[in-house]
């Protein structure tokens, strides 16, 4: 095979870039539905159900069968759907307002900022080992290439993603800040308190999965854990799974950690001030975070594009079983579509913390936990 | 191929430098305390930048991780609750501007040393690494993380760890004068 020159591996890597763009905004959008769905059902309603598009299509048929038999329709589970579109609309198009003791210059950048910050990530995420797919011999100036399943698998990608997780930070402490008003700078103090906190456990909890396979790539590194640790490192990984998990909702100021924008004590926190485009963007970035925290769960813990999690796949799938035994994207974005529910789940689920109970769940709970797992992982490292 | 890849690599060397410096720029020059943060955050990223371009990959997301990620942040805490705008603390500031001098000098004197070392001097051909045969079969552009661990825990494992001592002797200082003020 020739050695890609300089211009194609470029083109190959901007194809991969806008691959992942797209990805993220299928998976955003459809994230927030399920949200609004999910929850409605969680609840014991129906969620979103206005908009469905045409009532003339078999779907509109069907409901309205379904109705008139005295049934909640099956299909009314995607009704709701267009008014995804018009949400995006009504962001792109609403009056940006903008608070005259704002500074100008902060409140600008700060959503720029965090939307930067978690797209960046995926830089480093590996969604398939190798080559994804070879693109087609009629493209032209790149036929016949392959397309790797990673934009860069760096050997430090581990690192990359943790350095750009706590850069997020800045949009919403800046957020806070510039806004000049005092609910979005106590909802700024608080949310860089509980990141920078929970940042502690969440590295502590991912160098598990470092210590066992020794690799800090990501791609490698969901391999190794994937098909080749032992029986006795089952128990580390699942307790590591769990505590990253939790952290990882901290990070996303998720329920039950929601403590940014508590929307009874805050207004609605670091972005009460925003309106518009500008607060789409906060909007955005919260979502691709969590898809970033699901997706290096998954490559972490879930056992990546392989099918088993927790390296169950090395021992009991050979490599020789023709399609469950071979590494695939579909069941790395499977993993990530179920992480994101049980993102919602959890919400409909938990309610918030207390603040003060989030900082010590953090700093006297999950930090000695951690620690304790990351003592076992060594230790079994160091004799199996 | 690598005749281009490494003359890109020294342009957006450069490019970043350039940003690096821009953001320094800001950070001293800038009227508010939170701008001059944001500087400080560019100049941050656009050093780690450089370190990639250099290709010392580990080095420069460890700059990401522990400047742009933790330092800078806490830099921001500090200001955003401390009001700079105040008459009587720009005063405090004022005040220092003869050691401000000083301090400058001595920095232009130690850089001035080392750029006219490196850019007329005798080039380094001997790696810094007490123990050489310690990195052989290691390919430092490939395995950073690894080269960096043996320089840090075999070669240079007694400075290390005076280091950490160091460390561990502020965060007890900061406890402690952190704790005084309510007994």
């Amino acid at each position: 095979m020739p050695q890609p020159t300089l211009l194609q591996s470029l083109v190959i890597a901007l194809i991969q870039v806008i691959l992942v763009v797209i990805l993220i905004f299928v998976i955003v959008p459809l994230t927030i539905f399920a949200e609004r769905k999910v929850l409605g059902h969680l609840q014991q309603r129906l969620g979103s159900t206005r908009i469905a598009g045409t009532l003339t299509g078999l779907s509109g048929f069907l409901n309205r069968w379904m109705w008139r038999m005295g049934k909640v329709p099956v299909l009314s589970y995607w009704r709701g759907l267009p008014g995804l579109a018009g949400d995006v609309l009504k962001m792109i198009l609403k009056e940006d307002v903008r608070p005259a003791k704002a500074d100008r210059f902060v409140f600008f950048i700060a959503p720029a900022l965090s939307f930067v910050a978690a797209v960046v990530v995926f830089g480093a995420i590996s969604f398939a080992p190798g080559t994804l797919f070879t693109l087609p011999a009629w493209v032209p100036l790149v036929g016949g290439l392959p397309v790797a399943g990673a934009i860069a698998d760096i050997n430090v990608g581990l690192l990359w993603i943790l350095g750009f997780a706590s850069v997020g930070v800045y949009g919403i402490l800046l957020a806070g800040w510039a806004s000049n008003s005092k609910y979005p700078l106590l909802g700024g103090l608080r949310s860089a308190a509980q990141i920078v906190s929970y940042e502690v456990p969440l590295t502590l909890s991912l160098l598990v999965p470092v210590l066992l396979s020794g690799s800090l790539s990501f791609g490698e590194l969901s391999r190794r854990m994937a098909v080749e640790t032992g029986y006795a490192a089952i128990l580390p990984q699942m307790v590591g799974f769990l505590l990253y998990l939790t952290c990882g909702f901290a990070e996303t100021n998720r329920t039950p950690f929601d403590m940014p924008e508590a929307e009874n004590e805050l207004v609605a926190g670091f972005h009460t001030e925003y309106s518009g485009m500008k607060f789409g963007f906060f909007y955005l970035a919260e979502y691709i975070n969590m898809a970033v925290v699901s997706a290096i769960a998954a490559g972490f813990f879930l056992g990546g594009p392989w099918l088993l999690p927790f390296g169950l796949q090395g021992l009991w799938i050979p490599e020789s079983v023709p399609f469950l035994g071979q590494p695939n994207v579909l069941f790395f974005l499977a993993k990530v579509v179920f992480l994101l529910f049980v993102y919602i789940w959890v919400r409909g689920t938990i309610p918030r913390y207390r603040y003060d109970q989030i900082m010590s769940v953090g700093w006297k709970y999950l930090i000695p936990l951690t620690l304790i797992n990351l003592a076992l992982a060594a230790g079994i490292r160091y004799f199996a | 191929m690598e005749a281009i890849l490494s003359r890109s690599a020294t342009y957006l060397f450069l490019l970043f430098g350039f940003i690096a410096l821009g953001g320094a720029a800001s950070m001293v020059f800038a009227r508010n305390a939170v701008h001059s943060v944001i500087g400080f955050l560019v100049a941050m990223l656009a050093v780690a930048a450089c370190y990639l371009t250099l290709q010392a990959e580990f080095l420069g997301v460890a700059q990401i991780l522990v400047y742009a990620g933790g330092i800078v942040v806490l830099f921001l805490f500090v200001v955003m609750l401390v009001e700079l705008t105040k008459f009587k603390e720009k005063r405090l500031f004022q005040i220092q501007t003869p050691w401000a001098v000083a301090t400058v000098l001595v920095a232009v004197a130690a850089f001035g040393g080392v750029f006219w070392k490196t850019l007329f001097g005798p080039a380094a051909v001997e790696p810094l690494t007490l123990r050489p045969e310690l990195a052989e079969g290691l390919k430092v552009a490939e395995q950073n993380a690894q080269a960096l661990s043996r320089g840090l825990y075999a070669d240079f494992l007694l400075p290390f760890e005076i280091l950490s001592v160091i460390l561990l002797v502020a965060l007890v200082g900061a406890v402690v004068l952190a704790k005084t003020e309510r007994v």
